[in-house]
């Protein structure tokens, strides 16, 4: 059985702050990453990021994600860091099993940070099994992480922040985005982003949806229709976009299936994402000890991520008296920046959300 | 509107756009950010204090234009692009236009471009004048554009591609290309009219839709006239194309 | 389909790799999952699925979904979406659930 102080699981935004912050207390910590790198979604993320200077706005996710491992490392004497290491159980004892590399490995630590981040949902509609067919995500991943262009021509489906970024990295890497569409009537991103893909000529398609896919083996067109203010197919609108790939991405949920087994209070909470742990103002959940931070506590940015891992990593060392020299204002800095990222009207939906689930 | 489709209204744009007056007198920055995000580095960047000072990290941002220099450090820290920066004073005619671009191939300076409005679609031929791309810019590049003076708050974007060049076609029906309107020009014809009267441009099925605009604009630049002043051509009746036959067989009421 | 070049990202393309996929020789790169490998040789479809033998690429890409399972040096069921493509790999598409041989 290996032991640890503090198990970090998960080595995006989230998990590297929690692991920074806690190694920074004096803790002894142990990040597992089921990936073969950290970082999570940073790693894919080729453009600036919003927030402020605190949470490294202006700096692209890609290198954020090695700043953070590069903070990381001056605690190298405190840290382990394992990756291909995926977490699959954590019981009610608190033991941790982990797979690594075909070898299943028990680990007992004191405290527990789950910062698993989240999953993709997906869509309904006649074919969408088909290949061609992708996640947001797994476009990124193909794309900034393998350097593999996925198809030539591409329907972007959901103009929420993730939609719109995944076309503009589309086109930086060569290929051609036919339109963005969306079922809402309004573009739910960033209405920045939403102009600086308009402008490469990209229509973006609100109240419209897929009602089709065509090809014989794999996807060749796609079938739109434009809804009514009911979300009802209008008959009529249909037109036809010739795409080899259509990419998915209408949201995520959080990825809390190890919060589930182990029992944490959890709550249904549409404004976060899903089921989302209960916790308290140290990102504590209802179970002592286990600790949250990221989109597995609510679908948020990496910004919040990254301020939710730094005050768990903080709150966790200092429960096992690890209280770094200064905790008092670290702890009131982490929580002046959530409030002031969530003060506007973007953040009424987040607040809404977590005003359900705080203990 | 701006929440469905991402391209701003013209009151939207009207909002943030310099004074004549200050356009005139040289660089400045253009803003085109209008949500409240959470988000300050346009505020944080410039060292000159002419954004004013955000309250709150999800303030709009408000540029205090005499204090602007245009020095465009904002541009290239804003994680939106939605900075651009324009100078009137540039020359007589052309106005520049700054726009982050981070896409392959950069074109080359000195080349031609195809100007881009905030819809994609082509507005005039640009000039890439300079390529800022030093290593503070982060892999932001900034490519400087010169445009007819009357395009400096419509031109945000381009396409490498130069659409106006002397082979592509002003006019699709008649198969007349930029290069035949440009010797046309040069042999003296000077009003939309005459064009259209030698070479038949504008006068095929389209009816003169796609090439009038991109005539007058050529004829413009080559008479050094604005496009305000440019006579318009003379409109005939049908607007569209119909068959004759329906002319011949007259209203059924007759 | 490999990305040649790209204004913010540099690929740095490891060794050649030479695997088989349904008994046809193919080239990858080292860094390469087999999934990867095979979309960048122009092959979407990695199977059928086993009720209605409809085609079946990869969807998530990150190992959650299991719509990449292909038969990889005869171990069915292997998620090829994150698994590391090797030299002299004997890939195979791998109709129905697969049988352990
Ligand atoms: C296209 C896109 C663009 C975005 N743009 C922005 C932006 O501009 N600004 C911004 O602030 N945010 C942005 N975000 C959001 C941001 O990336 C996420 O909110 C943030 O990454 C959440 O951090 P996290 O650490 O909670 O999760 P993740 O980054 O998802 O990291 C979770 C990690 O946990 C690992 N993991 C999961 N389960 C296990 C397990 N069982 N065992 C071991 N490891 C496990 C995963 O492999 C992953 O590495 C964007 C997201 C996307 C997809
Ligand atoms: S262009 Fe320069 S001076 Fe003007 S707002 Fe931007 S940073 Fe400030
Ligand atoms: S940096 Fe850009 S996106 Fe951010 S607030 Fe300023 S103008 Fe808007
Ligand atoms: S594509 Fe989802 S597991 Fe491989």
């Amino acid at each position: 059985m290996k032991m640890t102080e503090i198990a970090i699981v998960g080595g995006g935004p989230a998990g590297l702050s929690a692991a920074v912050s806690a190694a920074a207390s004096g803790a002894r910590v142990t990040l597992i990453e089921r990936d073969d790198h950290l970082g999570g979604q940073l790693k894919k993320q080729t453009h600036m990021f919003f927030g402020s200077k605190k949470q490294y706005a202006s700096t692209r996710g890609v290198d954020i994600a090695d700043i953070l491992q590069e903070q990381l490392a001056k605690y190298k004497d405190r840290v382990e860091i394992m990756t291909d290491a995926t977490v699959i159980g954590i019981y009610e004892d608190g033991i941790l099993t982990i797979e690594q590399n075909n070898k299943y490995i028990k680990m007992q630590p004191q405290r527990i940070v789950v910062a698993t981040g989240a999953s993709e949902k997906f869509l309904t509609f006649p074919n969408n099994d088909m290949p061609g067919i992708y996640g947001a995500g797994a476009v990124q991943t193909l794309m900034n992480v393998y350097g593999v262009k996925p198809g030539n021509n591409v329907l972007m489906v959901g103009a929420g922040n993730i939609g719109l970024i995944v076309s503009y990295q589309l086109m930086q890497a060569g290929v051609t985005v036919k339109a963005i569409i969306d079922a809402a009537p309004r573009i739910g991103g960033y209405l920045v982003h939403a102009s600086k893909i308009r402008r490469m000529g990209i229509p973006i398609l609100t109240s419209h949806t897929v009602k089709y896919a065509h090809g014989k083996d794999s996807l060749e067109k796609v079938t739109i229709c434009k809804l009514d203010e009911k979300f009802q197919p209008i008959p009529g609108t249909e037109q036809d976009i010739e795409a080899d790939v259509m990419c998915i991405s209408v949201g995520l949920s959080p990825l809390a299936e190890l919060l589930w087994q182990i029992g944490c209070k959890m709550t249904f909470v549409p404004e976060l994402g899903g089921h989302v742990p209960l916790r308290n103002g140290e990102m504590e959940t209802s179970l002592k000890g286990i600790y949250i931070a990221g989109d597995v506590a609510g679908i948020e940015e990496a910004s919040s991520a990254m301020v939710e891992g730094r005050l768990a990593g903080l709150c966790a060392a200092k429960g096992l008296g690890y209280e770094a020299e200064n905790y008092e204002d670290l702890r009131k800095d982490c929580l002046e920046q959530l409030n002031s990222l969530r003060s506007g009207p973007v953040g009424e939906k987040i607040l809404k959300g977590l005003s359900k689930v705080t203990a | 509107m701006l929440q469905n489709t991402g391209i701003p209204t013209k009151e939207d744009i009207a909002g943030v756009t310099p004074s004549l007056e200050r356009r005139s007198k040289g660089p400045v920055a253009v803003i085109e950010c209008y949500q409240k995000i959470p988000c300050n580095p346009c505020y944080t960047s410039c060292k000159f204090g002419a954004i004013k000072e955000f309250k709150d990290i999800n303030d709009r941002p408000e540029v205090d234009f005499d204090k602007c220099t245009g020095c465009g450090q904002c541009v290239v820290n804003c994680p939106g692009l939605s900075i651009f920066i324009i100078d009137e004073s540039y020359s007589d005619k052309e106005a520049l236009v700054k726009i982050p671009y981070e896409f392959l191939p950069l074109p080359g300076e000195g080349s031609f471009v195809t100007a881009l409005n905030r819809e994609g679609e082509p507005v005039c031929r640009a000039k890439v004048v300079k390529i800022q791309n030093a290593k503070y810019q982060d892999r932001t590049p900034v490519v400087s554009l010169t445009v007819p003076k009357e395009y400096s708050m419509e031109v945000r974007f381009f396409n490498i591609e130069d659409y106006f060049s002397d082979n592509t076609y002003v006019c699709r029906c008649e198969e007349l290309t930029m290069g035949e309107l440009r010797d046309l020009i040069r042999m003296g014809y000077r009003s939309v009219d005459e064009i259209k009267r030698i070479s038949r441009a504008g006068m095929g099925p389209c009816q003169g839709r796609t090439c009038r605009q991109l005539i007058m604009q050529e004829l413009a630049k080559a008479t050094n006239q604005d496009m305000k002043d440019m006579p318009m051509t003379t409109f005939r009746p049908p607007v569209k194309t119909i068959k004759l036959g329906a002319l011949l067989g007259g209203d059924k009421d007759e | 389909m490999r990305i040649e070049e790209h204004p913010i990202l540099s690929f740095k393309k490891g060794e050649k790799i030479k695997f088989s996929f349904d008994g046809e020789e193919y080239e990858g790169f080292e860094g390469d999952t087999i999934a990867s490998a095979l979309h960048a040789a122009g092959v979407k479809v990695l199977g059928h699925s086993h009720n209605h033998n409809r085609p079946r690429g990869f969807y998530c890409a990150i190992g959650n979904c299991s719509s990449c399972l292909m038969t990889v040096d005869g171990e069915p069921n292997v998620r090829t979406c994150t698994e590391k493509l090797k030299s002299g790999m004997v890939v195979e598409t791998q109709k129905g659930k697969g049988v352990l041989k």
